[in-house]
């Protein structure tokens, strides 16, 4: 996810660099590694880029003295090149005329980088990004009008996209969309175009409706739009904003949490191709053999993620230890183990210190973070990558589910299993179908102030995301157990309505069933996350998975939507818990 | 953008109820049920609705009190197809389609037109279900888009898109046919739709969830009277000594409250309703006009507009069969109009 604004002035008077600069601040939620602008004048293309935030850069840049009569700006979140100067957005064509910025990904980017770098373009940054000025300035030497340039780049373009480009001498926007949001605003004095309508609605109201395969161009008195080499009447496109836009980001949704729940499937897809395609982790693979024992350390939801990943291995015959990142300190390792940080933000301190530790211990160290060049990332010998696009629900959601997607992946890898991960996307769909079980079972879970979440074999790191989650946002104390240590104390408190989670992801299913009824013998009211064989609890979920390697894909969402759903109707707000950060940077 | 509501139905989960009165017309609240669509509509930025309405159609227009500019259409075609597509002829373009038998948060219609306004060519809403799925309409997610089903799925199709205007025969086919353009979201906000008598009762809870105490200056409330959170009492409502509005409860414009009455848990006593002395109402709506005779015990029911109650009648409320409650409780059925005799004890699930 990237935000993209574009900002064509109509009235000279407009300060359109400070415009960019607060138009750029509400888009920061869709990526906030690198900033850049452009500016269009009458002497040709300025673009000032920076890795960091968009405060940060505005300072340091003074963006608020750049002039010009047409303005692009970008936030990036990266997914293709690290988060550095050279490969933020604007990206630029050999002569400097021709500026693009991008959200989303091109995917054959790399043959089209082969074939212009023959034909003796010269390129910046290792974005995908960058293909695109240097096709709108091939197909221009040979010959064509601008727009004609820029429809052929665009149709020779495989993926997702929405492109904005200006040209040096036109005074004009050009513009395409295929998936990622594209939407214009009317203004007097200023067409703005941008990935969200909050971002322009103080300037505007009127909007103009950009849909998949448009590709056009804003200028001062025109707004031009094609789709499939037809054009468009632009009049039907038009809306008058007349309702309260202003959480139009959440996209329908009525929190971040429940949307992020949702793009689960894409998230765990992005990342589970994200690995394949990514060289290291054959050298990960390689190293992990050769290791004598594997260290995961993590915080969290990311922890419970690493515990399930460290069992995985455990049944393997390999030596996995996983830490708890504050708690490294209990850990001496050694230069024939191999590391394993997890940490979604890569800015995690516990984690940092514990890799540092670690590495003086001569311990080689692999990363996996949601942030690309993160500090995690950055103080790793290897770095792997979860892809699940900026998460802003403070709850871990998508990205507990990606990163058990990366983890599995890599143990599939390291043991020779052979597991269908193109299956995991309809698995977790699966579960989001049975959505309202997870809201009834959410809704019993909200009248309670205490719960139990009980798990044999991998559903005890299931179950601990479970009892972590509702915690989290519902504030309901839960704890989490290996069922078959229940008998040993926490059984004491279960009393009549005591509610009891039971995670199942089918083995040992005999003695889980057996905990049930030891359960519900003492009034509990018991609740299953049942994997295709019910354990007959009081409210039980069904969930149906095929190849049981790919049960945790089923279980996560549900876990998530359970907490959900009890905070909801706790009238919480689950995207903002009290006390607690996204990330956590201090010890 | 024009919207499309539809209050045709025959509204068979209420009978017989609805053979009196139009589902869309009951009143939730101090309002009918299809004014809460309206006022959803409107706060997504319509301005123009057209109504498709049965013969019942007066009923339906006199309890709407939007501001908005509507056409009132009597259905033609059969089915909620041939609604559709009598309301979609008026408007001729894209339209937001609502059923009016909804009740949800406002945010849920504007919603809809935050994902429009981005290009999407349709759109759909999706709630989560639990109870008598078999009731709703259900989709299901697969792969980047969602298939119509009858089962496999938790998720109803939640009573309000945005639609291109085409051509179909049957409406839900034209839901799948144009699922690969169009963009869904779940909505997790207040909603119900109103099929069963449940519906009305969970409805009064909803919506009574958040509420505050307010007690309109012009309301006359004794000073023996106690009044507890979450109580609205309007203007002209009459609360007499030593009744207990506990609450959550609303109390409509010149609605009676008789003394040493309790009205508790998420009751509503609409506008100008009389609650004789010595009576109990508990998790029921009590439609505008109706009366409850003294000494009665009221839960779990609901009286229609102008129904009169005798002294000491008693709805028994356990065990019940219910679609889609949450607990299986469930009392009277009283339709709009109907009279029940000084000391009947009714029956769970007792119809009239």
């Amino acid at each position: 996810m990237c935000g993209i604004i574009g900002i064509l002035s109509k009235d000279p008077s407009l300060p359109l660099a400070t415009i960019t600069y607060e138009c750029l601040t509400r888009l920061e939620y869709r990526g906030y590694d690198s900033v850049g602008v452009a500016a269009l004048g009458e002497k040709g293309i300025e673009v000032r880029k920076a890795k960091g935030s968009v405060e940060e850069f505005a300072k340091k840049y003074n963006v608020f003295n750049m002039r010009g009569e047409v303005f692009l700006g970008h936030t990036r979140w990266a997914t293709h090149g690290q988060p550095t100067d050279y490969n933020a957005h604007p990206h630029l064509d050999c002569s400097g005329s021709i500026a693009v910025i991008h959200n989303g990904t091109i995917r054959n980017f790399v043959e089209l980088k082969e074939e212009l770098i023959s034909l003796g373009h010269k390129f910046k940054s290792e974005t995908d990004t960058e293909v695109i000025p240097h096709l709108v300035e091939e197909f221009k030497k040979r010959g064509m009008d601008t727009f004609t340039a820029f429809k052929t780049a665009i149709s020779s373009l495989k993926g997702t996209y929405a492109v904005l480009a200006v040209v040096k001498g036109e005074k004009r926007i050009y513009f395409a969309k295929n998936f990622n949001p594209l939407v214009i605003g009317l203004g007097e004095k200023a067409i703005f175009i941008s990935s969200d309508i909050p971002s322009f609605l103080p300037y505007t109201k009127t909007i103009v409706a950009v849909q998949n395969g448009d590709v056009g161009y804003v200028s001062e008195n025109q707004i031009y739009i094609e789709n499939n080499g037809v054009a468009v009447d632009v009049r039907e496109r038009v809306h008058q904003v007349d309702w309260d836009a202003s959480s139009a980001s959440k996209e329908g949704y009525e929190h971040f949490m429940l949307k992020e729940i949702y793009e689960s499937p894409e998230a765990v897809m992005d990342t589970i191709y994200g690995m394949d395609s990514d060289r290291t982790v054959e050298e990960v693979v390689k190293r992990l053999e050769e290791s004598k024992r594997v260290i995961v350390v993590a915080a969290g939801t990311s922890y419970h993620a690493g515990l399930y990943f460290s069992m995985l291995l455990q049944r393997y015959g390999y030596t996995s230890i996983s830490v708890v990142a504050s708690e490294f300190y209990n850990v001496k390792t050694n230069p024939d183990d191999t590391v394993i940080a997890i940490s979604q933000s890569g800015e995690t301190l516990d984690v940092i210190l514990a890799i540092r530790r670690f590495k003086e211990y001569g311990s080689l160290v692999v990363s996996l973070t949601n942030v690309i060049e993160s500090a995690v990332a950055r103080e790793s010998d290897f770095k792997l990558y979860t892809r699940a696009g900026p998460e802003i629900g403070v709850a871990a959601t998508k990205t507990f589910t990606s990163q058990l997607g990366a983890l599995v992946y890599l143990w599939a890898k390291l043991v020779g299993e052979k597991v269908n991960l193109e299956k995991v996307g309809e698995v977790i769909r699966g579960s989001l179908n049975l959505s309202g079980e997870a809201r009834k079972v959410g809704e019993e879970l909200s009248k309670k102030e205490n719960a139990y979440y009980l798990g044999r074999g991998l559903g005890v790191p299931l179950a601990m995301e479970g009892a972590l989650k509702i915690k989290e946002i519902a504030y309901i104390h839960a704890e989490a157990y290996p069922a078959g240590e229940s008998k040993h104390g926490p059984i004491a408190l279960v009393s009549k309505g005591f509610p009891v989670v039971f995670v199942n992801t089918g083995e040992l299913f005999e003695e889980l069933q057996s905990n049930v009824q030891e359960m519900k013998a003492r009034g509990a009211v018991t609740f299953g996350i049942s994997v295709n064989r019910k354990l007959n609890t009081d409210r039980e979920i069904l969930l149906n998975v095929e190849d049981e390697r790919l049960n945790p894909f089923a279980v996560a969402p549900i876990i998530q939507l359970i907490a959900y759903y009890a905070s909801v109707s706790r009238g919480l707000n689950p995207d903002r818990p009290r006390n607690l950060a996204k990330t956590v940077t201090v010890e | 953008m024009k919207a499309v509501v539809l209050a045709a139905g025959k509204g068979e989960g209420l009978f017989p109820f609805t053979q009196k009165e139009q589902k869309e017309s009951i009143t939730v609240l101090g309002k009918s049920v299809i004014s809460y669509v309206l006022e959803g509509i409107k706060k997504a930025g319509i301005r123009e609705a057209v109504v498709v309405v049965n013969e019942n159609g007066k009923q339906v227009q006199e309890s709407v009190n939007v501001d908005l500019s509507l056409e009132f259409v009597e259905q033609k075609r059969p089915g909620i197809t041939g609604a559709v597509k009598d309301g979609m002829e008026k408007v001729g373009e894209d339209f937001l389609l609502a059923f009016g038998d909804v009740i949800a948060d406002p945010e849920f219609y504007v919603s809809l037109m935050n994902i429009y306004a981005m290009g999407a060519r349709a759109v759909f809403s999706l709630v989560p279900v639990y109870e008598g799925l078999q009731t709703y309409g259900l989709a299901k997610i697969v792969g980047d888009r969602l298939e119509v089903v009858k089962e496999g799925s938790t998720l109803a199709l939640a009573g309000a898109y945005i639609l291109p205007y085409g051509d179909f025969d049957d409406l839900l086919e034209y839901f799948s046919r144009i699922s690969p353009m169009a963009k869904y979201f779940i909505w997790s906000g207040n909603w119900i739709d109103i099929g069963f008598p449940e519906d009305l009762i969970n409805a009064v809870e909803m919506l009574l969830k958040s509420a505050k105490t307010i007690v309109s200056n012009n309301a006359t409330v004794s000073k023996t009277a106690l009044i507890g959170k979450g109580v609205i009492i309007e203007d002209g409502a009459v609360v007499e000594d030593y009744a207990v509005i506990k609450g959550p409860a609303y109390i409509g414009r010149d609605a009676y409250v008789g003394s040493y009455s309790l009205v508790r848990d998420y009751s509503s006593i609409e506008e100008k309703a009389v609650v004789g002395a010595y009576c109990e109402v508990a998790h029921s709506l009590i439609e505008p006009y109706a009366e409850i005779g003294s000494k009665s015990y009221v839960t779990y029911s609901v009286i229609g507009k102008g129904a009169r109650l005798g002294a000491s009648v008693i709805t028994s409320n356990y065990p019940a069969v219910i679609v889609r409650g949450k607990v299986n409780k469930l009392g009277a059925l009283i339709s709009s109009g109907e009279n029940i005799s000084h000391g009947s004890v009714l029956p769970p699930n007792f119809k009239k």
